[in-house]
């Protein structure tokens, strides 16, 4: 099952802008396989949130071909093939959580009970079980961003985007969240496809399958990492001799970016 | 014993009127307190006292109703036209911020006509609207009603058109993933996020729709409202200046109630609600 999901076939995203255009990313070329656990890292201004939004139609590449599900970008978010989570939970506060929850399958026309079914398990599998009926503000920022999470599995789809979905959280709940959120990835079957957005080393070695390390001015792809850690990760897994070393390796990626 | 005392609890509703009544009371002292020092007569600054007894004299030289009776009859009277205004000119208002937003260039189009209309002074319009009615054979209270809507569509459009703009771009951006269509952004997320500003310009709206209905009774020939009030006890100021300053209050309070209901609306709707 080596199924390719996602292709960029050097696509490149250049912004008009006051002082003269500016490449956002520059000639990437990037492979994707179904069922890959894909972390981008890179210091700020590398691309990485443009070429998650690309993924998701939110921005439309300048130049080079982009398939997502085997169709066009605009096709498959017309076909409801990605779910997002970004860095803030963007929770409307004027809903409780469940539905919050309950957005997507509400655009989508599900009925109300198949939708609060859904959401209660949905809930339940992110740890909010009793907090269904509470508003956003009532929750804590950890909280917030397990109901984002819900919300955008909640319709199943077979891609997740999430950009540096942690980044607003304490080290504490970040490390937990990191460990519930594989669970959930690798329990869902078919196994959905997570591009992960992060500015953490550990963050994106702990969770990926493979790091893709990008440079800045303009935004491309420096490095790829394959992280062969076994599975399922644990606590355990940040103390591990293997994983200092491939998060080494990673900072000297990042260095390299920045080197010249 | 050691006992502590059980802690002293302000009921809530006592809690939020004691400043008010500390104000008026505030007020009332400055009021004849400057009296007292500055000396101004009664022809420029009546007593309280003057302008209470003026309220519950009779009137028609005894064999009327108590003024106040005849003024809150005529603030009735007010209310009605201003809040005909303010459901009129409030849809009105909702509905071209909704297509100034839904359609850029009706914007770019209309809008300086919308702003150029509240440059003019309403005082210069109500006669014209008023006369231009009465020609065409309509009810009175139809031109009145008319010039209410007209100071209230105003800030209605702008609040609105501003809160259908306020969500944030990653929440437009979330149904844009879900391949929500227009509609449902709008019904979604423009309208629910919309709601707080909309409150805010119908509150400004609702004493904007009292002034309204206020001027439009003015010109000559109408019968009824606190309009027609003011401009009495204007003519007979000198002779009674107590009834002005009656006239004056009752129109306040008016405008406070109609502030008042929309603020209890407001309350029932997005009450709950709070920012992240």
């Amino acid at each position: 099952m080596n199924d390719t999901i996602i292709t960029f076939d050097r696509v490149s995203k250049i912004y008009p802008s006051g002082g003269g255009p500016v490449t956002a990313l520059s000639d990437v070329s990037l492979h994707i396989t179904a069922g890959e656990f894909i972390a981008l890292i890179g210091p700020s201004g590398c691309g990485k949130s443009t070429l998650m939004r690309l993924i998701g139609d939110l921005e439309q590449p300048s130049s080079g071909a982009l398939a997502v599900c085997g169709k066009s970008a605009a096709q498959a978010r017309r076909d409801r093939d990605y779910g997002i989570v970004f860095q803030s939970p963007v929770l409307y506060d004027w809903r409780t959580i469940s539905k919050n929850v309950e957005l997507p399958l509400e655009i989508m026309g599900h009925a109300t009970a198949e939708r609060t079914a859904r959401a209660r398990d949905l809930l339940k599998l992110v740890g909010l079980q009793d907090f269904g009926d509470a508003y956003p503000h009532q929750l804590s920022g950890g909280m917030q961003q397990r109901a984002a999470i819900a919300r955008a599995l909640s319709f199943a789809p077979k891609v997740l985007l999430m950009d540096e979905p942690f980044g607003a959280l304490d080290e504490i709940t970040r490390e937990r969240l990191q460990i519930e959120l594989l669970n959930i990835w690798s329990t869902s079957e078919p196994r959905s496809t997570v591009i992960f957005v992060t500015h953490s080393i550990p963050e994106a070695v702990f969770l990926a399958d493979r790091v893709v390390v990008m440079s800045p001015r303009p935004g491309r792809i420096d490095q790829i990492i394959p992280i062969d850690l076994p599975r399922p990760r644990t606590f355990a897994t940040r103390e591990a001799a293997a994983f200092f070393a491939l998060a080494t390796q990673v900072r000297a990626a990042l260095r390299h970016t920045e080197g010249e | 014993m050691n006992q502590t005392p059980a802690p002293r609890v302000i009921h809530p509703v006592l809690r939020r009127a004691l400043p008010v009544v500390g104000v008026v009371l505030a007020l009332l002292a400055l009021w004849e307190g400057s009296k007292f020092v500055f000396g101004f007569s009664d022809q420029r600054l009546p007593h309280l006292s003057a302008i209470g007894e003026t309220l519950f004299s009779r009137t028609q030289g005894g064999s009327g109703n108590l003024l106040i009776v005849q003024m809150s009859l005529n603030a009735w009277a007010t209310f009605r036209v201003a809040a005909g205004g303010f459901l009129i000119g409030g849809l009105l208002g909702f509905g071209l911020a909704v297509l100034f937003d839904q359609f850029a260039p009706l914007e770019a189009g209309l809008m300086p006509f919308v702003i150029g209309s509240q440059t003019v002074p309403i005082l210069a319009i109500a006669p014209m609207v008023v006369v231009g009615f009465g020609q065409l054979g309509a009810a009175p209270w139809i031109a009145k009603v008319m010039i209410a809507a007209y100071l209230t569509f105003f800030p209605v459009t702008i609040g609105m058109l501003r809160g259908l703009r306020a969500a944030a771009p990653a929440s437009r951006d979330l149904l844009r993933s879900y391949a929500a269509n227009r509609w449902q952004v709008f019904r979604k997320l423009q309208l629910p996020a919309a709601l707080p500003y909309l409150f805010t310009s119908l509150k400004i709206a609702a004493s904007a729709s009292v002034i309204g209905a206020i001027v439009a009774e003015l010109p000559a020939g109408a019968r009824e409202g606190i309009g027609v009030m003011l401009l009495n006890a204007a003519q007979f100021y000198n002779s009674r200046p107590p009834a002005l300053y009656a006239a004056v209050l009752v129109a306040a309070l008016l405008g406070v109630v109609c502030y008042g209901l929309v603020a209890i609306a407001e309350a029932l709707v997005v009450g709950g609600r709070r920012a992240n």
